[in-house]
């Protein structure tokens, strides 16, 4: 499913595939020298796309993707050559091998499975790394997989030079591949799986307490990204003819990540902007590369020229733009912007099955230092429950235990019969349980409507995810802002956005931590009795943590008290505000 | 068991010189988040600074200092020129960044120095060898495993014991906080830097001393191990970067020996392997850094 407008797909990929069949055309007017470059250009930016459907969604940023594009060159090579040069050049192929012979396309599709099913397993283990982690362990990838090419000499002619490979990949081969990987990339930023992604690279925290399995998402991408990379590679092969493992190592890699980096990662726009600008850098330096006389002075040959040029590019897009020439939005949605919410009007979406949250006696220790001990406590359907104490006394941490944020060091909790005990946050918010964070974690790259649109379609099955979002952004009152970037919004209102996100989830239970920090009155205000509609209308049972305690005495049912980590008070806010013990906590021991 | 036990030194000699360079990455990172890449670029200088000196006769004690003192200038100055204007940008930008500064360098080095690989005249010393107990061990490599004992110690003092060290510490474990405290971003930055730079030219200096040439590409294969070391080992943390880098050394050094002739050619990818199936079983890495136990919700 695509999560973008039509109004912002169709103009794309009807873009993506004018601009690839105009540049084809213009080259094959202007001859056979140029029609060189654009195939090159065609193949090299299928690639630098395939890199850009992980690296770019993700924010991982990979080395190794070029051991896909080798992959695909070997594969589709072997297939394709034929059975005659084989036989002379790789005499030690087992005979299945040896007597295939492939036309280009059935040796694209093999080889692409075949790649995918690499990727499969390489991204099972590279994704339990994050981070730079992930990053170095891609580049491991690449001289692993170069190492293996080199050393299996038998089918790959190790590192001498795979020639004899059928030239098939024409001007035009080439633009089709390259419209393929265009509409794939683009179509894969903006369906769920790309949004869920991007939404992960945003704030993967948040990402899993919206739904989120931020590892599945990753894998999706890295598998459709090492398919385009073996797309790129078996055309390329068959372009070249010959080509040797060198064509798949740094040299390359770096080149095309340039294109992909000066572009802006993010996005197709950016990807096809670099690897416009560097083809264009790359092919006016050649030309000076073995020296040239300028007003009859002889410049010598200086060598690397083009590197050198790559290079202070880079430097230059960095030190100016960093997030790149096209920086963070498709150009049609900057020409196209905001979202108009739809009125849902009635469409409300009560809890149906109400159940009650129980935890008993949850503990957490970090080293010595015991965070929350032995805490028990129960919230019925539809009660608003406030939880306050001193700063350090532990609100927070048990939010992020019932959360599934931190595992807890000893206790159990449940809502209604499901024990949530030890599962990942994505599935406790799936279970019903949504929160938002005391330092606000949005996904400040994407759209307020996408910010909450995420949530609705990772939780509950997607069911009824854009009514479920418009719903949540009208009860919020931020349907006016859904086409900004959430970002861009004032604090107030980014506390809204969350709490709408929240909601997007469908739950049972909310918790908020700190909802009003930062409001004014009117504000605050406003928000009690948006907070009292959740409950009165939908069934919501929510627990609050905030220091504004008159906030807490006007809007909630029951209150715990939290001190140093044990609970010491438990009632109605009447008795809370007589209790002999919470008047100690706050205030300290009175001396008389 | 001879042959293991000369391979055991070989192993401690490369895994000193992978841990050094593995810990200037790690002190970057730990602090400002950059994966330098251009850190093999510091170990080329110093090689070509040794290169120049044996030619002018210099004594190789003069030569060493001036090698690692030009190693500390060229990476403070890196960070001047090439970092500081980039300091705040993600994770991809400054990787990104110090790749293009590692290409430009190697490309001046091909230019103004020479593509090709050139001799470094060592004294003779060096390549001769002490019979200890029953076995051989080179000169050379009793310099590197002394070398690394010795820079491991100052290190562990200066990071404990100095002002510069500690305020480094604090630095890597919360950088905002550490500002907040009164640290000057600049200088701690600048002296980490100094720090990776001193680290790669000791590393140089020994990784020179067993090959006895320098070319432009010189320090990119030995920093790319270092990199993978210090996954290894957690990224960003000390300790671990010098447990990555000797377990790394270990592997190359263990698997050139004793695996077998036909296995050879896939002695790298193996040894790959081996590292990322240790990283499978701890994805942070033999000893974690601590910033990551501290990420606040």
């Amino acid at each position: 499913m695509i999560t973008a407008p039509p109004r912002n797909i169709v103009p794309a990929l009807a873009a993506a595939i004018a601009f690839v069949v105009l540049a084809a055309g213009a080259a094959t007017v202007l001859g056979p020298a140029a029609e060189r470059v654009l195939t090159v250009f065609f193949v090299s930016l299928i690639a630098v796309l395939g890199i850009g459907v992980y690296s770019g969604n993700s924010g991982v940023l990979s080395f190794g993707h070029l051991s896909f594009m080798a992959m695909g060159a070997y594969a589709t090579s072997l297939l394709t050559l034929p059975a005659a040069v084989k036989a002379a050049t790789l005499p030690k192929l087992p005979d299945w091998l040896a007597s295939t012979e492939l036309g280009l396309f059935p040796a694209i599709l093999v080889a692409v499975v075949f790649t995918a099913a690499v990727a499969l397993v390489v991204g099972l283990a590279i994704g339990r790394l994050d981070g730079s982690a992930a990053t170095i362990a891609t580049l491991g990838l690449l001289i692993i997989v170069h190492g293996i090419i080199i050393g299996w000499r038998d089918v790959t002619r190790g590192s001498g030079t795979f020639f004899g490979v059928p030239r098939s990949t024409t001007l035009w081969v080439a633009a089709a591949g390259c419209i393929v990987a265009l509409i794939v990339a683009r179509l894969y930023r903006d369906s769920v799986s790309g949004l869920r992604l991007r939404a992960s690279r945003e704030n993967a925290i948040a990402a899993g307490a919206i739904g989120v399995n931020m590892r599945r998402e990753r894998l999706i991408a890295w598998v459709l990204s090492a398919t385009l990379m073996a797309l790129s590679g078996a055309l390329i092969a068959h372009f070249l003819g010959a080509f040797s493992p060198k064509k798949f190592f740094f040299v390359d890699t770096f080149q095309l990540l340039a294109m992909l980096i000066v572009g802006g990662m993010t996005t197709v726009t950016g990807a096809v902007a670099g690897a416009v600008t560097i083809t264009i850098v790359t092919e006016v330096l050649r030309r000076f590369e073995s020296g040239f006389d300028i007003f009859g002075v002889a410049v010598p040959q200086v060598f690397g020229t083009t590197q050198i040029g790559i290079a202070l590019i880079i430097l230059i897009a960095m030190f100016r733009k960093a997030d790149g020439i096209s920086g963070l939005k498709e150009w049609e949605e900057r020409l196209f912007p905001a979202q108009k919410v739809k009125a849902v009007g009635s469409r409300s979406f009560a809890v149906t099955d109400k159940a009650t949250l129980t935890a008993e006696g949850m503990t957490m220790r970090f080293g010595g230092l015991t965070a929350v001990d032995n805490v028990s406590l129960t919230m019925a359907p539809g009660e608003i429950v406030g939880l306050i104490g001193p700063n350090g006394s532990g609100k927070t941490t048990l939010l992020n235990m019932l959360s599934g944020v931190l595992v807890p060091s000893e206790g159990a909790f449940a809502l209604g019969d499901q024990p949530l005990n030890g599962l990942p946050t994505y599935k406790i918010s799936d279970l019903g349980i949504a929160r938002t964070f005391q330092n606000i974690r949005l996904f400040p790259a994407l759209s307020v409507r996408q910010n909450v649109l995420v949530a609705a379609l990772s939780t509950a099955g997607g069911k009824d995810a854009e009514d479920r979002a418009d719903a949540a952004l009208q009860r919020l009152g931020i349907a006016d802002h859904a086409g900004d970037d959430a970002g861009t919004l004032s604090y107030g209102d980014q506390r809204r956005v969350e709490i709408a996100r929240a909601l997007a989830c469908q739950p049972k239970v909310l918790f908020l931590d700190e909802p009003a920090a930062g409001m004014n009155r009117e504000e605050t205000d406003a928000l009690m009795d948006t907070l009292r509609g959740l409950t009165r209308d939908l069934g919501i049972g929510i627990l609050l943590v905030d220091h504004d305690l008159g906030l807490i005495n006007r809007l909630c049912h029951r209150i715990l008290v939290l001190n140093e980590g044990h609970l010491i008070a438990e009632g109605t806010p009447e008795a809370i505000r007589k209790n002999p013990a919470v008047i100690e906590a706050y205030l300290g021991q009175s001396s008389t | 068991m001879d042959l293991f036990l000369q391979q055991t030194v070989n192993a401690i000699s490369l895994g000193g010189t992978y841990a050094l360079l593995a810990l200037g990455l790690a002190v970057v990172f730990s602090i400002m988040g950059l994966i330098n890449f251009a850190h093999g670029e510091l170990m080329t200088i110093a090689g070509y600074v040794l290169m120049f000196c044996g030619l002018a006769g210099m004594p190789f004690v003069l030569s060493i200092l001036l090698a690692v003192s030009a190693s500390v200038v060229a990476a403070v100055l890196m960070e001047r020129i090439a970092f500081r204007p980039v300091r705040n940008a993600s994770g991809a930008t400054l990787l990104v960044t110090s790749f293009a500064v590692s290409m430009v360098l190697q490309v001046l080095f091909q230019n103004l120095i020479s593509v090709r690989s050139q001799p470094v005249l060592l004294p003779q010393i060096l390549s001769e060898s002490v019979r200890i107990g029953g076995f051989v061990i080179g000169v050379n490599k009793i310099l590197a495993i002394v070398a690394t004992v010795v820079m491991l110690i100052f290190l562990d003092w200066f990071m404990k014991r100095q002002k510069a060290g500690i305020a480094m510490r604090a630095a890597a474990e919360d950088f905002a906080v550490a500002r907040l405290m009164g640290i000057r971003a600049n200088t701690v930055i600048a002296g980490a830097f100094a720090l990776s730079g001193l680290l790669a030219g000791v590393a140089a200096v020994l990784w020179v001393s067993q090959r006895a040439s320098v070319d432009p590409l010189m320090g990119f294969m030995p920093v790319l191990k270092a990199f993978i070391a210090a996954i290894l080992g957690g990224l960003g943390s000390l300790r671990g970067a010098v447990a990555g880098g000797f377990l790394l050394g270990f592997i190359e050094i263990y698997l050139a020996a004793f695996l077998p002739p036909e296995w050879q050619e896939f002695r790298d990818p193996i040894g790959l392997a081996l590292v990322v199936a240790v990283l499978l079983i701890r994805p942070n890495g033999l000893i974690p850094a601590p910033a990551l136990k501290a990420q606040k919700v």
